[in-house]
């Protein structure tokens, strides 16, 4: 029998305390692996939703949301000046149209319902029929009156010039063109891509025409987003729009792309100079910024629970090995005062913390592999739930009051959200050799006492105590 | 041949000042059988320690073969107590997780006796103290007070020593049983020339050894 084995007969000596130690020291090292792996998986995800949402700013008329609101369109000169703005790589211009029964021949997918039949209350009004009861002017009767009638609402189209078709994606990535090839959104030609609910509830094909404005479209592709107000619409180039609407240069929305992450604030700023209350610029790396926020709280968090992990690990082991060695003091006198050297005492007290510490770190480093992927969801998942209820609560074919301009950017916003909720646990080799290099030192001080505390031990003074 | 010098031994404790031995001398020839008696408190037990080489004296020499031991260094010092010293303690102080045959190896192991051939050498030890097969398996707790006393008789004697420095070796044991274990390190010392040293307060026992030497509060009074 030697050192080692001595060491490890002593680890075993009292199953009920080993064990008591080590299940305490394995819970430890599991909870500094699943805060690694938990703070791992969220500063990945945190990066990838900054790498994502990064360069898009959104410029929209000042007073506009969604088609709703009130303001003038953005005009030539600010699209230029939006355009020459510094970091600015790339723009998507859009403009977004509603189309009426009298504009178009194409029968409306949406059903209106009761939402989309309230949007149009104030419309109906202004474009009622009125018929004066009296028409003489010149009548002495003074309690004259109308009667208004009001049509019955009736769905509408909406279409978006773009000229970009994928600023259209709800996904923030390429528009899915399901049949026939995309448009050229730079072109003014009279070519359109319609929604799959629309061009199925028109028996619309590629090649096929219908009449927008009075104009003869032709069909050149069917897109699908998977968003039934989307799928609902027609998109056209930008220009063939404007001019379709007589609304030659306007645009109710732009992305910009600038050329860095780091130039987006500096970029935010410049365009709030040049345009002034004119606009509203929201950009989207604020709102990844307010999306990241509780995920940047949970990595705090968890760093936090690493360090507490460890160090609640370290005082399990320093303080059991402390009682230890208090407890056997005489034997350590004994085995010194028979021959021991400090070495061999020291040694075998260093074998006897690493077997347990070993023992509860294999437990806890498969414990923490174990629990960590659910352990990391359940703070993500709890975390993340407000944003996640109030993307949920939105309706089917509602999107931004009457829907529009805001789309392209509220699908880049959809997939932030998708994104946080997506947060997977990945246990990195990078992660476990931190876990691993924790549980050494922790080990390596847990024994460091016990021998510090057994070299000074000397054996006239234990065994003077008889 | 064990020899000390003018040795006094001083303690500080929160009382203050206790001179534990004063200016002791005594020497001890080759494979005698010797006995110090004292009352407790009387130092016997610090000048066992002092020539184990457990504890160094305040003042004085101790020297042993020719060697001052309370010069040596520390790893010397445990050198010194692995080969030329063992040691018989009232209370056994055998260590509780190991069986008397690894308490015995033990022993062997800080002696630097070859790993081989631990376990005959205390196979036989062990049953040349009079211990059974079975018992020898045995961890402390399930031994006697007798055998325990044999196993740490055995112990002492794993390395050969010089000499064996015992502690009250029958205090905790029945009268019987003591005076075997008495005569088991009687013929020890008649059989292998060790020589042996008992701190004890029987006198029976005393009177049994070639030598007596008496200590009263710390010095020695009578040779």
């Amino acid at each position: 029998m030697n050192v080692v084995t001595r060491g490890v007969k002593n680890a075993i000596r009292s199953p009920l305390k080993s064990g008591a130690i080590v299940l305490m020291f394995a819970i430890s090292i599991a909870l500094i692996l699943s805060m690694l792996v938990a703070r791992g998986s969220v500063l990945s995800k945190i990066d990838e939703v900054k790498a994502t949402a990064g360069t898009a700013i959104t410029i929209q008329p000042a007073g506009v949301m969604g088609g709703m609101g009130g303001g003038d369109p953005l005009t030539t000169e600010q699209i230029a000046s939006i355009t020459s703005t510094a970091n600015i790589s790339s723009t998507t211009s859009s403009l977004t149209d509603q189309m009426g029964t009298d504009d178009t021949n194409l029968t409306a997918s949406l059903e209106l319902g009761s939402f989309g039949a309230r949007q149009q209350r104030f419309d109906s009004s202004s474009s009622a029929t009125t018929t004066p009861a009296i028409t003489d002017a010149e009548s002495t009767d003074t309690t004259a009156t109308e009667e208004t009638t009001r049509p019955a609402p009736t769905p509408r189209t909406t279409v978006t010039g773009t000229t970009d078709a994928n600023s259209v994606s709800t996904t923030g990535g390429d528009l899915t063109i399901s049949s026939g090839a995309t448009i050229d959104g730079s072109s003014s030609d009279k070519v359109a891509l319609v929604g799959a609910t629309l061009a199925t509830k028109n028996s619309l094909s590629v090649g096929s025409t219908f009449t927008a404005y009075g104009e003869t479209i032709t069909v050149s592709g069917i897109y699908t987003t998977g968003n039934t107000f989307q799928d609902s619409g027609i998109i056209m180039p930008l220009a063939t729009l404007q001019t379709l609407t007589d609304q030659a240069g306007a645009v109710s929305s732009v992305k910009a792309t600038v050329n860095s992450s780091d130039n987006v604030t500096a970029t935010v700023a410049a365009l709030k100079a040049t345009l002034g209350d004119d606009a509203d610029i929201t950009s989207e790396a604020e709102q990844a910024a307010s999306s990241v926020e509780s995920l940047q709280g949970i990595a705090s968090l968890t760093t936090a629970g690493v360090i507490a992990a460890a160090a609640a690990g370290a005082l399990i082991i320093v303080l059991s090995m402390f009682l230890v060695v208090r407890e056997r003091r005489r034997e350590i006198g004994v085995i010194k005062a028979i021959g021991g050297s400090n070495g061999k005492v020291i040694g075998q007290f260093i074998v006897e913390g690493l077997t347990i510490t070993v023992i509860g770190a294999v437990i806890g480093l498969v414990l923490g592999i174990l629990v960590s992927g659910p352990m990391t969801t359940s703070l993500v998942t709890n975390s993340s739930s407000t944003s996640t209820t109030e993307t949920a609560t939105q309706g089917r074919g509602g999107r931004g009051g009457m829907g529009g301009p805001g789309g392209a950017f509220q699908g880049a916003s959809q997939q932030l959200n998708t994104n946080l909720t997506q947060v997977t646990a990945s246990l990195t080799p990078q992660i476990f050799t931190a876990a691993v290099g924790i549980t050494l030192l922790i080990a390596l001080l847990g024994s460091a006492i016990p021998a510090w505390l057994t070299a000074r031990i000397r054996p006239a003074e234990v065994l003077r105590t008889e | 041949m064990l020899t000390i010098e003018n040795v006094s031994k001083t303690f500080n404790t929160p009382g203050g000042q206790v001179q534990a031995l004063k200016d002791v001398s005594l020497s001890v020839k080759t494979g005698e059988f010797v006995s110090i008696i004292g009352k407790s408190g009387s130092g016997k037990s610090t000048l066992l320690s002092i020539l184990g080489a457990l504890d160094n004296p305040s003042t004085g020499s101790i020297i042993v073969d020719e060697t001052q031991i309370n010069k040596l260094s520390g790893a010397k010092q445990t050198q010194y107590r692995a080969k030329k010293i063992g040691f018989v303690f009232q209370q056994y102080n055998l260590v509780p997780n190991l069986t008397a045959l690894e308490n015995v190896m033990l022993a062997l192991e800080f002696g630097g006796y070859p790993a081989s051939s631990r376990l005959d050498r205390a196979t036989q030890l062990l049953t040349s103290v009079g211990l059974e097969d079975d018992q020898q398996h045995r961890r402390p707790t399930r031994l006697s007070g007798g055998q325990q006393q044999r196993v740490s008789i055995a112990r002492a004697l794993a390395n050969q020593p010089a000499y064996i420095l015992a502690d009250e070796p029958t205090g905790n044991l029945d009268s019987a049983t003591g005076k075997k274990i008495f005569d088991l390190l009687h013929d020890l010392s008649r059989s292998q020339q060790t020589t042996i040293i008992v701190v004890t307060h029987d006198l029976e026992i005393a009177g049994k050894t070639d030598k007596t030497f008496t200590l009263k509060d710390g010095k020695i009074t009578t040779k």
